[in-house]
């Protein structure tokens, strides 16, 4: 018997010999290290000793040319503590864009360090109330408090972030304690969270839209009486009271009404079968047809259960307007490729959080003229959203958005249906719990009854520290413990509040936004924040031709949308 | 013996070779690209454009392959799309989960699946065999999904407060942190060196880590993350084992030279276990050692229900993403495995049965 | 030592899969005439066990649901009960003469949260689960057949060229390769089926080349083609009903692992597509909340189980009766 135990034995550790081999004969090759120093102006080494050197971003090519479309003219430090961007065009929203977790300010001399990408990704050093400790791969990131933070120091020594993508699984844990908060429980089981005298449910408001779409080229689409009857004839109060959480309400317009302008002009049509039978019948198609219904297995604030609303909505458009509709569920990446191209012959479930707070978030991005995935755009909506655009005042702007939410209601390029709610749900000993509508949870103002840690957990593991190029609300909230920008939002809300910058205030055409940078204040590896690491910072997510525009993705996906690259290679036809 | 390991190594070849053409092939003919399974709903074609050269995807899919295989031939597995890391490390991180609860799970099974085999060998077509019998049927019926998610169910909310209670899901709880045996011995090990992979390797494997580290906090935190995973995983190889140990062990019963010896007078317990276990047993480790593989597939399932970061699930996530290096490499390295551990079974033979040679 | 060499291929050959190989009775060798014989002998020692016959009744019931599906279900599978009095999304079993207060509508199994009644689509997925095994493992067999049949009776580059392919996707873990072919062909449930026949179809191939080895060189066909039969004939009529036995046993197996493994694809959103009443759909639909819920979850993994369960009982009191020697052992322990 001995023997045979020690057979079992030796064949155990050859097997993990052999699995070590696999894995750890692959000897780590070294990253290619950055070819050229990088090619900025003038990186001060020391900015405290030396006299400082102010850098300057600009682009090379014209502004608002065929070559560049973006928003930055130029970004210039005037002093150590002042810096100066100049716009291609006016931006009202440019305080609420600057202030996105994406443009956090890193120090210059560790962006050079890293040259771009590497270290970069792990380990993020920015201004925060938090300071990264360490990230155990596939289980947690472990946050420090700042002791040297310039604000409102943390309320715990210790941060630590888990993550679960189940939201049963989610729930146990803050039911056994064994975590302090967690995002996006289940919507079902938001009633046991609020009845539960051991835990608090904060809701999350519903900065979003979930829509159902419809592509305009394709039969019987073309046709708006087709449209109008798939907008009158769907019970959307039904489905929201049956598939969404409490604080989720039916949309009575395209964009929240929690936005400026969001919702003036007419509300969304009724419930009204006949009405909607009506119209098929004018159409046509009183006998109804037969179609589609796309959608991912992808769980979203605006979609809590795309599954289950997939279904209702296929059962209602056969109940109501006899509709033959097929559900099919595709790949995330392939249904985002084909909807967005507008290849999609049929419905599709799609939605949109709030990036930023402003109107032009939700209605430009989708209704503009280079959006196909409606099919045709109408000129009655874009020409009217571009100029809304132009003006900063929202009084002013209202008149203007009041004509093109009544156009996107008879035209119906979609239907909007719900703006969803979600939440977040803490033990009921944590004071401040809060739940920010754009996803930023801000954990340095959270006191968990007398502990001195802080135990988060969300639906998924950051995919990399260095949030100037990724676009996850997982990272990014991570990112936003750490690292600052010029401005912030508030707590638990959308308003933009300086944050690294004392004040930014533009010049009367809102064309130049003068920032003064906040002084004394000291990075996390110990070093000064100047006017120069903001330059750096957004020469590195900018600036396409610099050679530290490498990041994770190399897409630096916000920096491209929401302000767009400079010197980027000309797109080939 | 040493030929033979040279010869089955050398054999297995080709299949490797098949298994990575195939992963490759197949990984590139899932529709969608990378950058928009990654980048969402607000990627545009510019952006794509430019994330596709930053991976080096915008090369002709004959190149992609060419430099793979370059690159695997080096035993480099490159980085990952996603991550945007070296796949070694990422394997350093989660091969060690998905060995623990793979491991786990087939001691569960061999520690009960064999002794109620011999039980039920021995006391033939009583309650006890029809018990045990009707118990592996049972076992390998049971989705694995579904048994996991009843599991969590009653063990993390039915018995909430009592001691029974198990976390249903994760490795640790937070707060308790594994020292890395190296750190907490004060061993000295130099960063980047296959040295140093391969303590991180073993570092990761928390229970063998903490067992030389001597940190029973978490070797016993590890221990009670694991038990509900593992036991969902092991039922089917658990009801095989002792199926496979019955029948092997009422047809060792029944020759003449264990009739023999019990005709001599040797106490029944000696019988069975000097002679006729020992022969049984030659059966029992095949099926054992080709379990592993199926441990392997189960562990997809196993992993994402208990939210485990290990190979299957990280594998899973990997054609979502159509993150093709993970794909490619993680599939490689479970082929090896596979193989390899088919080659043990093979020489496991020698050791347990001592007339079979190895040529 | 040359026996222990072939038991050593013999074995590191099943990469996976346990392949029943056993010797043939001496009933089939002596040819196919006497093969009626053969299956009412197997038909007696399998209705000796009384797992096999449990595994018979529960199959037999599980059929007649199938058939009578539309006649037990009280609703259709995929109506709405929105707006019926007293349903409520995600409510629990309410059997009227349990004790469930009459002014509750009666729902066996409760109701899933598209506000459908849960037993109904426990009912009709039987029939999706039933046609998935059966449909599934025909596929396979057919095509591990011929394969299998050919290597076997070719011998040579071809055998070699066959096995060596079938090695490579026997080198996969089972559920890995079929989520990848899936995840290519996309997803569906003809696909999960067609991919998990691709994944299965090595082991009938491996089965039917091991009896076409080990009658080849028999007397019996020896005979036969010296009187000149047809390679064809030879095939279909001497040699391929000698591979029945041990394949009967693999595909009632088999039919069990089929319908495990569609759903586990469709647990992953791979396989059935809603709003088809496919178990391991139904299962994925209602995991997250298994802890608010957890009788949603309950039934249909239930109904799995113990479809299954009927094809194991069943595929191993099949071996041991087509088994002379677990049959002789059998009957002289009993």
């Amino acid at each position: 018997m001995k023997r045979h135990r020690f057979t079992f034995l030796i064949v155990l550790a050859i097997t993990l010999a052999l699995f070590l081999a696999a894995c750890g004969g692959a000897a780590p090759t070294p990253a290619p290290e950055p070819t050229e120093p990088p090619v900025v102006e003038e990186p001060t080494a020391e900015p405290t000793e030396e006299p400082f050197a102010p850098m300057v971003l600009s682009t090379e090519q014209e502004c608002n040319s065929e070559a560049y479309a973006g928003e930055f003219k130029q970004i210039a430090a005037l002093d150590a503590h002042t810096v100066e961007f100049t716009l291609c065009r006016p931006d009202p929203a440019f305080l609420s864009k600057i202030a996105f977790t994406s443009f956090a300010i890193w120090p210059s001399e560790h962006l050079e360090s890293t040259g771009g990408t590497g270290e970069l990704l792990e380990k993020p050093i920015g201004t925060g109330p938090y300071m990264l400790d360490s990230w155990n791969r596939g289980d947690s990131v472990v946050f420090k408090r700042n002791p040297d933070y310039w604000g409102e120091p943390a309320k715990t020594e210790t941060l630590v972030f888990r993550w679960s993508s189940e939201a049963a699984a989610r729930l146990l844990e803050l039911q056994a304690g064994t975590v302090d908060g967690i995002d996006n429980p289940a919507p079902d089981s938001f009633e046991a969270i609020a009845a539960d005298s051991n835990l608090q449910l904060v809701e999350r408001p519903a900065l979003n839209i979930f829509y159902l779409a419809m592509t305009n080229t394709f039969e019987p689409f073309n046709d708006v009486r087709v449209r109008q009857a798939v907008a009158m004839g769907i019970d959307r109060q039904r489905i929201v009271d049956t598939f969404y959480p409490p604080g989720s309400e039916v949309a009575s317009h395209f964009t929240p009404c929690a936005i400026p302008n969001g919702c003036v002009g007419d509300a969304w049509y009724d419930f009204d079968v006949e009405a909607a039978r009506a119209l098929l019948a004018e159409a046509g198609l009183a006998d109804g047809f037969s179609t589609s219904i796309f959608y991912r297995d992808v769980v979203r604030g605006y979609l809590p259960d795309p599954g289950l609303v997939a279904q209702d909505i296929q059962s209602q458009l056969k109940e109501n307007l006899n509709i033959e509709a097929e559900i099919t569920v595709m790949e995330s990446g392939a249904f985002i490729e084909e909807s967005t191209a507008g290849r999609l012959d049929g419905f599709y479930l799609l939605g949109w959080g709030a990036d930023y707070p402003h109107i032009t978030n939700f209605l430009d991005f989708h209704f503009g003229e280079a959006n196909p995935q409606f099919g045709d755009p109408f000129p009655e909506i874009f020409d009217l959203l571009v100029q809304g655009a132009q003006i900063g005042d929202p009084a002013a702007a209202e008149d203007i958005y009041v004509q093109a939410n009544n156009a996107i209601r008879e035209l119906v390029p979609m239907v909007p249906v719900a703006h969803g709610g979600s939440g977040v749900a803490y033990r009921a000993d944590v004071v401040g719990g809060h739940a920010s509508p754009l996803g930023n949870e801000y954990m340095a103002v959270l006191q968990p009854g007398d502990r001195d840690q802080f135990v988060w957990m969300q639906n998924a593991e950051p995919i990399s520290l260095y949030c100037g190029d990724e676009t996850d609300g997982e990272s990014l909230r991570a990112c936003e413990q750490v690292m600052e920008a010029l401005y912030a939002y508030e707590v638990g809300g959308t308003a933009a509040e300086p944050a690294l910058a004392t004040s930014c205030e533009p010049n009367a055409d809102l064309t130049v936004w003068t920032c003064a940078l906040r002084e004394g204040v000291h990075f996390h590896d110990g070093s000064n924040f100047d006017a120069n690491d903001v330059i750096m910072s957004f020469t590195v997510g900018l600036d396409a031709a610099n050679p530290m525009h490498v990041g994770n993705t190399g897409a630096f996906e916000y920096y491209s949308y929401l302000w767009g690259l400079m010197n980027a290679p000309a797109a080939e036809e | 013996m040493v030929q033979y390991i040279i010869r089955r190594v050398l054999a297995s070849l080709p299949v490797l070779i098949g298994v990575l053409v195939v992963t490759f092939v197949l990984a590139r003919s899932i529709p969608g690209d990378p950058c928009k399974a990654m980048l969402g709903e607000k990627a545009t074609v510019e952006v794509c454009e430019r994330f596709n050269q930053a991976k080096g995807l915008d090369k002709p899919i004959t190149t992609q392959f060419a430099i793979y295989v370059r690159d695997i031939v080096r035993g480099d597995f490159g980085d990952s799309i996603r991550f945007n890391r070296p796949i070694t490390d990422i394997l350093i991180e989660r091969l060690p989960v998905t060995i623990e609860l793979g491991l786990s799970a087939l001691m569960i099974a061999l520690l009960v699946g064999i002794p109620a085999g011999i039980l039920s060998a021995i006391r033939q077509n009583s309650p006890i065999d029809i018990a045990t019998m009707i118990g592996a049927n049972i076992g390998v019926s049971m989705p694995v999904f579904w048994l996991g998610l009843m599991l969590a169910y009653v063990f993390a909310l039915l018995l909430k407060d009592t001691p029974l209670q198990l976390p249903p899901s994760g490795r640790l709880t937070a707060g308790v942190a594994s020292i890395p045996f190296y750190e907490a011995r004060g061993w000295i090990v130099t960063q980047g060196t296959l040295a140093a992979g391969l303590a991180e390797f073993l570092s990761n494997l928390l229970i063998l880590n903490s067992l030389i580290s001597l940190d029973w906090v978490v070797l016993a935190d590890a221990i009670k993350h694991l038990i509900l995973p593992a036991v969902a995983l092991s039922t089917i190889p658990m009801s095989i084992i002792a199926r496979m140990t019955r029948s092997s062990m009422l047809e060792v019963l029944g020759l003449d030279y264990v009739r023999t010896a019990k005709a001599k007078g040797l106490p029944g317990r000696r019988v069975i276990l000097k002679h006729a276990f020992r022969n049984a047993l030659l059966p029992v480790a095949t099926i054992a050692g080709l379990q592993l593989g199926a441990v392997l597939g189960g562990a997809i399932l196993t992993e994402s229900i208990f939210s485990l970061s290990g190979v299957g699930r990280s594998l899973y996530e990997a054609i979502t993403a159509r993150d093709y290096p993970i794909i490619q490499s993680f599939t490689l390295v479970i082929a090896v495995g596979y193989v390899a551990a088919n080659l043990l079974v093979d020489l496991s033979y020698a050791f347990i049965d001592p007339r079979i040679k190895l040529e | 030592m040359s026996a222990a060499a072939s038991l050593i291929t013999h074995h590191s050959s099943l990469i996976m899969t346990q392949v029943t190989e056993f010797p043939l009775p001496d009933e089939v060798q002596r040819g196919a005439l006497e093969a009626n014989s053969l299956w009412r002998l197997t038909l007696r020692r399998l209705l000796r066990r009384p797992a096999s016959i449990i595994g018979l009744v529960i199959l037999g019931a599980l059929i007649l649901v199938a058939i009578l599906a539309p006649l037990i279900a009280p609703y259709d599978p995929i109506e709405n009960l929105i707006g019926v009095e007293g349903a409520e999304k995600g409510a629990t079993p309410c059997i009227h003469w349990l004790g469930c207060p009459a002014d509750r509508p009666q729902n066996i199994m409760g109701i899933d949260r598209n506000v459908r009644d849960l037993f109904s689509r426990v009912i009709f997925g039987t029939r999706i689960s039933l046609s998935v095994g059966f449909v599934t493992v025909g596929f396979a067999i057919i095509v591990g057949t011929v394969l299998g049949a050919i290597a076997g009776y070719a011998g040579g580059w071809v055998d070699d060229l066959i096995m060596r392919v079938l090695d490579v996707l026997l080198a996969f873990p089972f559920l890995l390769l079929a989520i990848a072919i899936v995840s290519v062909l996309g997803p569906g449930l003809v696909n999960a089926m067609l991919a998990i026949a691709i994944v299965s179809m090595p082991t009938y191939a491996r089965v039917v080349r091991g009896s076409v080895l080990s009658v080849r060189e028999q007397a019996f066909v020896e005979a036969s083609r010296a009187l000149g039969a047809s390679p064809y004939r030879l095939l279909f009529i001497r040699i391929l009903p000698n591979a029945l036995p041990p394949l009967i046993v693999q595909a009632t197996l088999g039919i069990g692992t089929a319908i495990l493994d569609t759903a586990a694809l469709s647990f992953i959103g791979l396989g059935a597509q809603p709003p088809d009443p496919e178990w391991g759909a139904m299962l994925a639909q209602e995991r997250s909340q298994v802890f608010v819920y957890p009788h949603l979850v309950f039934f249909p993994g239930l109904a799995i189980m113990l479809t299954v369960l009927a094809f194991t009982l069943l595929g191993d009191g099949l071996r041991d009766a087509l088994d002379p020697r677990l049959a002789q052992a059998g009957v002289k322990g009993g």
